[in-house]
């Protein structure tokens, strides 16, 4: 039974292959350049002093860590390479896998695609066979590139190799993560935000236990944990991986046996009868209703995101405590533990209003996605104006994620607000509210994209890539203060420092109008979609 | 020709995708009150028309004229009075039927109650079911319920029985037909000729992106053809074929077209050979339908 099961493999990967390969590609890019691009580390930090006090900068703000994981050795270029290439390398290399699994099984179902392949010489279960080769092959080609083009530039063969090596292992997690959730969410979107969700949570779970310098076992039951212990460049341990490929091999089991005992496009969770009659009965209903379940989850997240960052921020200094280099500098009155904290603040607010504008993008890609798939059409045949529904949409993709900031942000500001480590409530809640003009600009690119250019949507992401590109990783290039001033998060007053200035948001709050009115005048006069 | 009431009004429209011409210059009336099929064999050009006239595309030349007004600047005034079925529903994964038939019913403006309810149970629609559940053809009966639910002047079908079964097809019929009495006009496009056959009051017939005929069903039959099919006892010479065309001969049997006024002659000619099976289909707009889909049609008729 298991071989007639998976009937008919060779050929589906094969077009798999054809079809979805391109669409793999960037996340192998993205890896390569991260890594590579380290190697660059002599040049921008030449002499010793830099690199202590670049090491002293990462060391004082705990929001690095939680993106970047913990810096053993900033001293050495494959040190350094490590730190920044290892969480965020792994991150890439596991959406990429997220998607094309879902794209392979769960999109395809949804779309009566598979159906029609379904009914050919084909097994049950080949068709998630055929995309998880596909995963697994395309992780290891992913760490082949991403270690070869870094030592070509220069890495060490063991350290880079191994950092590679995480990545391909995380790849291949995260294929099984995936395989799992495209049998239990009852369709494409439900089942990719299952198992990004996943990723988010280990991925910040792991950043908060090395930023709070948690005990070993909450390290080690977090499969992310793994991957930062092999600690490429200072132990250069091989034997976590190997964790990483049970656990791989468990995930696919798990995987197969679910796919085995449910149907055809259904998920683990059978639908039950409706309402017969409507409520919903304008553009707006609708756009909410469509845009109800991420929303849940969304408030979910931030409200774990602001509990976790706003405890953080109440320990900022006793986390530093232990920093001999800091103590110095807080000694010579250089800093204040107030500095320390708002400066914390501040970064971590940017990374909250960063993650916040995902939910946004994605609303305004529904949009596309909703047109499409001819849902737009019978709308748009009835009295509804384009710019209304637009409007409804868009006024969604703008509102939530400022709802998520403020959300976030009062959390952070009542747990940071109640220790006595010098930040008001105010002074957080501004902190936060100040940030939600960077969102939206980074919204409102989405916007103009979908109306005006929708077949190039991919760059509706353009904003967050960016933003997240200079604001989170600038830093470590030292890169020039006009490139920076790209990201509209660089314009985010520091609202405790008395010399704020709040123009920058008046600046980028007329780039957000500039692109909501090409959204909108390309939305009113384009052609919709046709199949 | 201004004379008429009408409805729709298209005069040369064009419509390129890129540099792909759809349309090449329709021309296309429908008069007030009535039903006008719209025939045309897949990628003719159909859908596009359709979408120049509800507004979502722009059409590049010619002009478009619905209930007197512009599709593409009057979108909203227009759209009250027009409801839309098209071939390919989706629907709302998540929403059920009757969910889907309030949203689009109170976008347009409100709908009859009674009606929704006699609909629902003539298609025998479980408006409980949600969007992912429901075959083709039932998503379909959704689009049709909340179409023809609201009461409006014009209704434009584009293949709205591509997924029913020969019952429900009736069912559809008889709604349309009963919408036409209550003062509707109807576009309902098909590449099935039996389906607009027994509705349509006038017929324009599509080939890639040109208006090939236009009439009501008599104009169309006129010049139409009978077809024969016949088995003779012995070999029948040339001669005697002169009154047919499109002959084929398979030993003793032979399959021909005759101009519809002309059958008498040739069964004058045959009837020597010694028929022992003979059909006669009458002039079918069935087959004038094929013969103008065949590609070298223009040829033909030139
Ligand atoms: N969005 C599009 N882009 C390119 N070509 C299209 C598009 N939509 C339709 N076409 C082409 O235009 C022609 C007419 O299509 P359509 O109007 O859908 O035909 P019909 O409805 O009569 O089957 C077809 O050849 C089709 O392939
Ligand atoms: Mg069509």
């Amino acid at each position: 039974m298991a071989g007639t099961a998976i009937t008919g493999t060779p050929p589906l990967l094969q077009a798999e292959v054809r079809h979805d390969g391109r669409l793999l590609a960037p996340w192998a890019l993205l890896t390569t350049l991260l890594a590579s691009s380290s190697m660059l580390y002599p040049l921008i930090f030449p002499t010793d002093e830099d690199r202590s006090a670049f090491a002293a900068a990462v060391g004082s703000n705990p929001a690095m860590a939680i993106i970047f994981g913990p810096a053993f050795d900033l001293s050495t270029t494959d040190g350094f390479a490590a730190w920044r290439s290892l969480a965020l390398g792994g991150l890439i290399a596991a959406l990429g896998v997220i998607f094309a699994v879902t794209r392979a099984t769960r999109a395809q179902e949804d779309s009566g695609q598979a159906e029609l392949l379904a009914s050919g010489v084909m097994g049950r279960a080949a068709r998630l066979m055929a995309a998880v080769w596909m995963c697994l092959v395309f992780a290891i080609v992913l760490g082949l590139v991403t270690g070869l083009v870094t030592v070509a530039f220069g890495g060490g063969w063991n350290a880079t190799m191994l950092l590679a090596a995480t990545m391909t292992a995380t790849a291949w997690m995260f294929t099984g993560v995936a395989a799992v959730t495209a049998q239990l969410g009852s369709d494409a979107r439900t089942a990719n935000s299952l198992a990004v969700a996943t990723l988010g949570v280990l991925f910040i779970a792991r950043g908060v236990t090395y930023a709070l310098d948690a005990p070993d076992w909450v390290i080690w039951i977090n499969p992310l944990g793994w991957m930062t212990e092999t600690k490429p460049a200072v132990d250069d341990d091989w034997w976590p991986l190997l964790a990483a490929v049970a656990l791989t091999v468990a995930l696919l089991v798990v995987a197969f046996v679910l796919q085995a005992r449910r149907e055809f496009g259904a998920g683990a969770i059978a639908p039950r009868p409706g309402p017969a009659r409507g409520r919903d009965r304008s553009t707006w209903r609708l756009a909410l209703r469509l845009n109800r379940g991420p929303m849940l989850s969304w408030t979910i997240a931030f409200i774990a995101l602001g509990l976790v960052f706003g405890y953080l921020a109440t320990s900022v200094t006793d986390i530093l405590g232990g920093d001999a280099a800091l103590q110095q500098m807080l000694a010579a009155g250089a800093v204040t533990d107030a500095e320390l904290v708002s400066a914390f603040l501040v970064t971590i607010l940017s990374l909250v209003g960063i993650i916040a504008s995902i939910p946004g993008v994605q609303t305004m890609l529904k949009v596309r996605a909703e047109e499409l798939d001819d849902r737009l059409e019978p709308i748009i045949v009835t009295a509804t104006a384009r710019p209304r529904y637009y409007a409804s949409n868009v006024l969604i993709a703008l509102g939530a994620p400022a709802v998520y900031m403020l959300v976030a942000g009062t959390l952070m500001a009542a747990l940071a607000g109640a220790a006595d480590v010098g930040v008001t409530f105010g002074d957080v809640l501004l902190q936060a509210a100040a940030t939600v003009p960077a969102v939206w600009t980074v919204v409102a690119l989405s916007v103009a994209v979908v109306g005006a250019r929708p077949h190039v949507a991919l760059a509706a992401w353009a904003g967050v890539l960016v933003s997240f590109a200079l604001t989170i990783l600038g830093p470590t290039f030292n890169l020039w203060d006009w490139v920076l001033a790209i990201s509209p998060y660089w314009h985010v007053p520091n609202v405790t420092s008395a010399d704020a200035d709040w123009w920058g948001l008046v600046w980028i709050s007329l780039v957000t109008l500039f692109f909501l009115m090409v959204g909108f005048a390309g939305f009113r006069r384009r052609d919709l979609a046709t199949q | 020709m201004g004379e008429i009431d009408a409805v729709i009004r298209v005069e040369g429209l064009t419509k390129s995708y890129g540099r792909f011409q759809a349309l090449k210059g329709v021309d296309l009336v429908v008069e007030r009150g009535q039903v006008h099929g719209f025939l045309g064999p897949n990628g003719a050009g159909k859908s596009t028309t359709i979408r120049v006239l509800l507004g979502l595309l722009r059409g590049d030349g010619g002009t478009a004229t619905v209930l007197g007004m512009d599709p593409w600047h009057d979108v909203v005034d227009l759209h009250r009075r027009i409801a839309y079925v098209p071939g390919d529903v989706s629907l709302w994964p998540g929403m059920t039927g009757g969910e889907a038939i309030d949203l689009l019913g109170s976008l347009r403006g409100g709908l009859d109650e009674a009606r929704r309810a006699e609909l629902i149970e003539r298609f025998e629609l479980d408006p409980t079911k949600r969007g992912r559940q429901y075959s083709k053809g039932n998503r379909q009966k959704v689009a049709i319920v909340a179409a023809l639910a609201s009461d409006v002047e014009l209704l434009i079908l584009d293949e709205p029985t591509s997924g029913l079964d020969p019952l429900m097809e009736n069912v559809f019929q008889e709604v349309v037909g009963e919408a036409k009495a209550r003062g509707a006009s109807v576009l309902l496009s098909s590449h099935i000729m039996t389906e607009v056959e027994s509705l349509a009051d006038r017929l324009s017939i599509i080939r890639q992106g040109e208006i090939v005929q236009t009439g009501t069903l008599a104009d169309l039959q006129q010049g139409s053809r009978t077809t024969i099919h016949a088995t003779f006892a012995r070999p029948v010479p040339d001669a005697a074929l002169a009154e047919l065309s499109d002959i084929h001969v398979d030993g003793l049997r032979m399959t021909a077209t005759v101009d519809a006024s002309r059958v008498g002659d040739a069964m004058a000619q045959l009837t020597p050979f010694g028929i022992t099976a003979l059909t006669v289909e009458p002039p079918s707009l069935e087959s004038l339908f094929l013969r103008l889909y065949e590609p070298d049609a223009d040829e033909r008729a030139s």
